[in-house]
């Protein structure tokens, strides 16, 4: 009983971040249908950011994070201009390859800037875990799960309740109409890819301090982000937050009690099963042959 | 004069060991050969029937697993009383045997995935490959998980024990994998151009369409599946044997992408495309090696991925031929090549 | 991305051969060395690299060997078997190495062997501990590094002071991990004690929670740990925040006790530590002078001084390496291989010399090196207190 309400917390917490991530991808690879194999690289940037602003630039711990997040969302909107604004038109496979070259760039970058050894981000958090009965948390975890929080209620209300989130749904779901009332729709094209790479960007320099640093960190992570938006269905916002928690939840149990081994593998099995007997993903009507 | 250019090719590449005769860059050929030809069977699906299998590492890996373990003799432990022996098979059954278990995986993915479509085929497919890493890392019992599969016996071939050719050396293993690679090319070529590859092509092109007069697309697009998991296979088969270990990082998704850059770069839904795609990635990393250390020569190898796709949207073979038929005053004829996009 | 296909690493390795030849040095011998650079256990084969490094400009300052330099010529081999075994063909087949010294995990050196008997060329194995490599009849491997054995034995003369009476095992899933838990086991029931849980983790993962959670439901009052440093940080991270109170011992002598206390803080308290290299009291080593001249130097180059017990390693391998190829008075593989059986080098961690090991006729070389235990206490390295 112990050891299960620890797994659930451990779940709980590690939930967060995942839909953190989930529902970055889901406004890139969901509404705009780009296959963003870059999403995993601003994760790691946005660790690597945190790392630099703490340990180099000796930066507050906060202010690295807010910092981190927001130099992603610039590099977002920089990878859209450059690279995605030329090939709009283009079909699916020719901007996954593009985004793979820019995955490829990025990732030696890193590796070129900071070497192969692992760094590691300090905290302001004390080390000693809360304890609640029988389940310890640490605190750095509980922080990372509030601003995770946080960070996806900010982001549905800005697509929900606000102008530009009306203009980017609008945007994706009929652009031509869209661009005859007058939107922009290159503004919107840019604002929503770097929306989601901030997101990312968040998720990594809030996880980086938990784990440790290194270049290729981004890789398992962004095939994570992938099943997670299939989980929730494509361009489902509430799907892939939820999305994050199913899979965490299942990685964790699965680790606890099956095999900790296969820890990795839960989520892509889960995705197998779901688009076999639910082809649509779990919450909305699929894509399917016209 | 048509049939006459891929004999004068494939003369040009059995000649190659004339004039490269070091051992190290004769080794090159031989890894870059292996991963042309499974980017060969991944424009199959990928180019001909516009499917985007991101998975096809898998059917490699699942091969050379498969071969390895077959070659070396293993045990299957079910329960305490239930244990299946395999005795080490000869090599060249391995093989078969490796073929044969790609091509099933084939047709069980082909099977489950295209039921779905688009992004959704893409992150199924990828599901896949991830998967059978993780296994492969896992079921340390029968893979040895990360401590890699060691000592794999290298190929042979021969009726008995006396008459025996083995390829521990660079250049037979050269020449196997020209054969391997030929044989591959010609069962593609073949079938691109029967009437299941116009059939393939069809529902590329328009698959309501397709569907509306009566092709079968789900039976299609399996069977190309199936064909394209085989030879896949047969490459990770003969890359288990040439380099004689493997380990489950085989099964990484960078392995699907250098494919694909591949066959993109030289041009999809084209038999030359992965070719002239592969001989030039193979070429240009040791040429940057010369200028720049391995990371910046990474940053340069994705840069130029992205120039190509800005610039030679369609790949260099479709342009190539397109300047050469327009040069020729002719339209561009369109057999052998198809737009690009899906 | 760090492109791990042996077949990516060798076009941009290797095929620069078709093009051009590389201008090589006259005149200099060359020594392969075979590293992890890049990947999950980087850290700990830059630091052996950069003793490696040391070593061999301290030996050309001095003049050289046989009248030449000696170059080291360096392959990353990317914490992982296949490209272990890529990197050592490269070295081999290309760069033409007459030497090797390699390959810091034991999986990796494993998966380096069969080449080694392919071409015939001799490599010091300067950290794997896995039994099975000089005991598998490979003639052309010298250990320098002690075996799990050498390490369960050293600590059976210790063991009664921790009364352990029960013991949990994490271990990382590889020859390196498994074979410690095994032997490990061993010796605890030996001593009186059972062993409770044992875990595995792969080498490249960050969340081991869920088997630190198991580890916590199983009652035991020790848990043994075998990974490397980087791992290890997370562990000991993980573990404090489970509050998870069993007495740690770790073992393979890849720790870095200095990073621990730097990266994991205050979770790396109180832990027990089997090393092979004091860096701390390099006054006591066997060989002092040699034992301080490199941490010295070390420190004079910048590195970070946790990395010494990592280092060392690679220092004394070369210069092992150095006094085989003096000895056989020639640099070709098998005048260096038969050299090996007579060198007998001062290196930082004792006095270093070959025994056989494994099936009679092809044996390999094997070094019975020293083990120490120490503690973290107070943020600092002692030595435990009996």
């Amino acid at each position: 009983m112990d050891q299960l309400s620890q797994h659930l917390t451990n779940a709980l917490v590690l939930g967060g971040t995942y839909a953190l991530l989930g529902i970055g991808l889901t406004l890139i690879f969901g509404i705009m249908r780009v296959v963003n194999f870059t999403h995993g690289e601003l994760y790691t940037f946005g660790a690597y950011m945190t790392f630099f602003a703490v340990s180099v630039a000796g930066a507050n711990f906060f202010l690295a994070l807010a910092l981190a997040t927001l130099v992603g969302v610039l590099l977002g909107a920089a990878i859209e201009v450059v690279l995605l604004r030329p090939l709009r038109s283009s079909d699916i496979d020719t901007t996954m390859i593009v985004m793979i070259g820019a995955w490829i760039a990025m990732q030696n970058g890193e590796q070129l800037i900071w070497g192969g050894v692992a760094k590691s981000i300090p905290t302001p958090f004390p080390t000693a875990p809360l304890v609640v009965g029988p389940v310890s948390v640490d605190w750095l975890r509980i922080f990372v799960f509030t601003a995770a929080i946080l960070l996806i209620i900010g982001a549905h209300s800005l697509i929900h309740h606000t102008r530009f989130g009306r203009a980017m749904r609008a945007t994706f779901a009929d652009r031509d109409t869209a661009a005859l009332m007058g939107i922009n729709i290159g503004l919107v094209h840019t604002a929503t890819f770097a929306l989601g790479s901030g997101l990312a960007a968040a998720a990594g320099a809030l996880l980086g301090p938990v784990f440790v640093v290194t270049a290729t960190m981004g890789n398992l992570i962004a095939l994570k982000a992938f099943a997670i938006v299939i989980l929730g269905g494509l361009g489902n916002f509430t799907g892939a937050a939820i999305g994050g928690f199913i899979l965490a939840f299942v990685e964790e149990l699965g680790a606890g009690y099956i095999s900790s081994g296969y820890r990795d593998a839960m989520g892509f099995l889960l995705i197998i099963l779901v688009l076999m007997f639910r082809p649509t993903g779990l919450f909305r009507r699929a894509e399917r042959i016209s | 004069m048509r049939a006459l250019a891929p004999l004068a090719g494939l003369a040009a590449l059995l000649a190659v060991p004339l004039v490269v005769t070091d051992q190290y860059a004769l080794h090159i050929l031989i890894t870059t050969g292996i991963f042309i030809i499974a980017a060969m069977s991944l424009n199959l699906l990928l180019g001909y029937t516009g499917q985007l299998s991101l998975g096809h590492i898998g059917f490699f890996g699942i091969g050379a697993y498969v071969s390895a373990l077959c070659s070396l003799g293993f045990q299957l432990e079910f329960t305490d009383r239930l244990v299946l022996t395999v005795a080490p098979k000869p090599v060249w059954l391995s093989f078969v045997i490796a073929v044969a278990t790609a091509a099933l995986f084939g047709f069980l993915i082909g099977k489950l995935s295209f039921k779905v479509r688009g992004a959704y085929f893409v992150i199924v497919t990828l599901s896949f490959a991830e998967v059978a890493r993780l296994v492969a890392l896992n079921w340390v019992s029968l893979t040895q998980g990360p401590m890699a599969l060691n000592n794999i016996p290298p190929f042979t071939l021969g009726l008995s024990d006396a008459w025996q050719l083995t390829f521990y050396r660079k250049l037979p293993n050269y020449f196997l994998m020209i054969a391997i690679g030929a044989g591959a090319y010609l069962l593609i070529a073949r079938l691109v151009r029967s009437r299941l590859g116009r059939a393939m092509v069809a529902l590329k092109e328009n698959e309501s369409l397709a569907t509306s007069v009566g092709i079968d697309v789900t039976r299609y697009l399996v069977l190309a599946a199936v064909v394209s998991a085989g030879i896949a296979g047969a490459a990770g088969s003969f890359y288990a044997h040439y380099v004689r270990i493997i380990d489950p990082d085989i099964f990484l998704f960078i392995y699907t992408v250098t494919m694909v850059i591949m066959i993109v770069t030289g041009g999809k839904g084209t038999l030359l495309g992965p070719i002239v795609g592969g001989i030039l990635f193979g070429f240009i990393p040791p040429v940057l090696r010369e200028v720049a250390g391995p990371e910046l020569q990474w940053i340069i190898y994705g840069l130029i991925m992205i120039v190509v796709v800005f610039f030679l949207p369609e790949g260099i073979v479709p342009a190539v031929t397109r300047a050469w038929a327009a040069r020729r005053g002719r339209a561009a004829t369109a057999s052998a090549r198809s737009p690009a996009g899906s | 991305m760090i492109i791990r296909t042996s077949v990516a690493a060798l076009l941009m390795s290797g095929a620069a051969s078709l093009l051009a030849l590389p201008a090589l040095a006259q005149g200099t011998i060359k020594i392969g060395v075979n590293q992890p650079l890049t990947g999950p256990v980087a850290a700990s084969g830059q630091y052996v690299t950069n003793g490696a490094r040391i070593a061999a400009d301290q030996i050309n300052a001095a003049g050289g060997i046989l009248g030449s330099k000696i170059e080291l010529v360096i392959e990353d081999n990317k914490s992982n078997p296949t490209e272990a075994a890529a990197a050592a063909e490269k070295l081999i087949v290309r760069d033409k190495v007459p030497v090797m010294l390699g390959a810091w995990s034991s999986t990796f050196t494993l998966a380096v062997m069969p080449k080694l008997m392919e071409y015939e060329v001799p490599m010091v194995v300067e950290t794997s501990s896995s039994g099975k490599i000089t005991e598998s009849g490979n003639p052309w491997i010298f250990r320098i590094a002690p075996t799990t054995s050498m390490e369960t034995k050293d600590f059976a003369k210790k063991i009664d002071k921790f009364a352990i009476k029960r013991a949990n095992f994490l271990v990382v899933n590889n020859d390196f991990g498994i074979d410690a838990a095994t032997k490990f086991s061993e010796l605890v029931k030996s001593h009186g004690g059972t062993v409770g849980v044992v875990e595995r983790m792969d080498p490249t993962a960050q969340d081991v929670s869920a088997q630190l959670a198991k580890i916590k439901a199983s009652d035991a009052d020790t848990l043994f740990i075998t990974t490397s440093v980087e791992q290890l940080t997370l562990v000991l991270r993980q573990a404090q925040a489970l509050r998870l109170t069993q007495r740690i011992i770790t073992t393979g002598g890849s720790q870095a006790p200095d990073q621990l206390i730097e990266h994991a803080g205050p979770a790396a308290e109180g832990s027990y530590h089997l090393v092979f290299f004091t860096p701390w009291f390099p006054e006591n080593a066997p060989n002092a002078d040699v034992a301080v001249g490199l941490v010295n130097e070390w420190k004079k180059r910048g590195y970070q001084f946790a990395g010494l017990t990592e280092g060392f390693r690679g220092y004394d391998g070369i210069l092992t390496i150095a006094a085989a190829i003096k000895e056989a008075g020639k640099a070709e593989p098998k005048a260096i291989q038969q050299a090996f059986w007579k060198v007998k080098v001062k290196g930082a961690n004792g006095d270093i010399a070959f025994e056989k090991s494994g099936p009679a006729g092809k044996e390999s070389g094997q070094n019975v090196p020293n083990v120490y235990v120490i503690q973290i206490k107070d943020g600092k390295v002692t030595l435990p207190a009996f």
